[in-house]
């Protein structure tokens, strides 16, 4: 039974979730809040993982979703789940390119798909800060903050850097 | 050049192990293997299947690998295709979970993971900056993305269902306008 129910979240995953790498963490950060699959701790560990493994982010972090829910099976069955919409849409669409690219109620949504998804991702970091940053944590965001605004740097830049401030901090007993 | 099924998807699985980070990588990467080496499709095509694939739902490296795929041979091409892109990701994921759920426990991970934990927001920050650029042009998508937060963040509502109402106040509110996002995206592209 589990498995139908890791297969209807991640297909509803697939079918809804719209705007590149990580327009499926709103879903996911949802699942965590109402299923009680995994936490929302977890699934911040799941990102970071996720942002500095080889594949696209959308699919490690379905996977990783699925392995902690019910083990290898259900990764195998979130993955599956997580790209079958896209496969059913897209060969769709790809029988009729012309309709689809010119039609105006796809443009109208999409329009307004774009923004929609980068306000649910906006939540998602705010709900993450409102939990998990005390003074040490924004303080260090503040610094990766500055940081990235002199140059643009890699995903692994930040978690590498973060990575490093947690295990000093451990040792001193603050991250508590 | 011999299109198998078994080199459609050997040339996705090569791509999905060189992709790192976000989805948006994964044109640089496309372009390399399938224009410039294999010559399977060209880059007005790639450039073309770049904009479609942010502008059906999913992951836009798989809805691309599927596009493509299918051109090349048809539904084997687009199976193929998204078995190749995603392999790579499985493997690394269930691995990686599977010793991770050996570490997790001690003290010093933890320690490591607090700290991810404050990268990843700004990972999120990094994102959501991303789009906001790509996506908040006008008024109308200002209050959507304001609309969208305020229901997630202080409501709770379900991601699908504000999709949902997303998509249904664009058709309204677009309804006698027309405007061209897919040529905006291929511009960009080809830069």
């Amino acid at each position: 039974m589990i498995y139908l129910n890791l297969f209807l979240q991640f297909f509803h995953i697939g079918l809804f979730s719209f705007g590149g790498g990580y327009a499926t963490l709103p879903f996911l950060y949802h699942i965590a809040e109402n299923q009680g699959w995994y936490t929302v701790n977890q699934l911040t560990d799941m990102i970071a993982i996720s942002s500095i493994t080889p594949g696209p982010v959308g699919v490690n972090v379905a996977t990783f979703a699925g392995f902690a829910t019910s083990g290898i099976l259900g990764a195998l069955v979130a993955t599956a789940s997580v790209v079958l919409p896209s496969y059913i849409i897209v060969i769709i669409i790809s029988k009729a390119l012309e309709q689809f690219e010119t039609n105006k109620n796809v443009r109208a949504a999409i329009y307004a798909l774009k923004p929609a998804g980068c306000g649910l991702l906006a939540a998602v970091g705010v709900d993450m800060f409102m939990n998990n940053a005390n003074l040490l944590g924004m303080f260090l965001l503040l610094v990766l903050f500055f940081v990235s605004r002199k140059q643009k740097h890699d995903p692994l830049f930040y978690l590498g850097v973060s990575a490093l401030v947690g295990l000093f901090a451990g040792f001193f007993h603050l991250t508590a | 050049m011999n299109k198998s099924f078994y080199t459609i998807f050997k040339t996705f699985f090569k791509v999905g192990t060189m992709l790192l980070g976000g989805g948006y990588v994964i044109l640089p990467l496309l372009q390399s293997e399938l224009v410039d080496k294999k010559g399977w499709i060209d880059s007005d095509g790639l450039c073309e299947y770049y904009a479609l694939g942010q502008s059906v739902p999913g992951i836009i490296a798989a809805n691309m690998s599927i596009f493509v795929g299918y051109k090349l041979k048809g539904q084997a091409g687009a199976l193929a295709a998204v078995l190749g892109i995603v392999t790579p990701a499985f493997l690394a994921i269930v691995l990686i979970a599977s010793i991770l759920e050996e570490i997790v426990h001690l003290n010093f991970v933890q320690s490591i993971f607090w700290g991810v934990g404050i990268g990843v927001i700004m990972l999120l920050f990094l994102a959501t900056r991303e789009m906001w650029d790509k996506s908040i042009v006008d008024r109308f998508t200002g209050i959507v993305f304001l609309a969208a937060f305020i229901l997630s963040a202080c409501f709770k509502v379900s991601p699908a269902i504000i999709i949902l109402l997303a998509i249904v106040s664009g058709i309204i509110y677009r309804r006698n306008t027309t405007q061209i996002l897919e040529e905006d995206i291929q511009e960009e592209c080809k830069k």
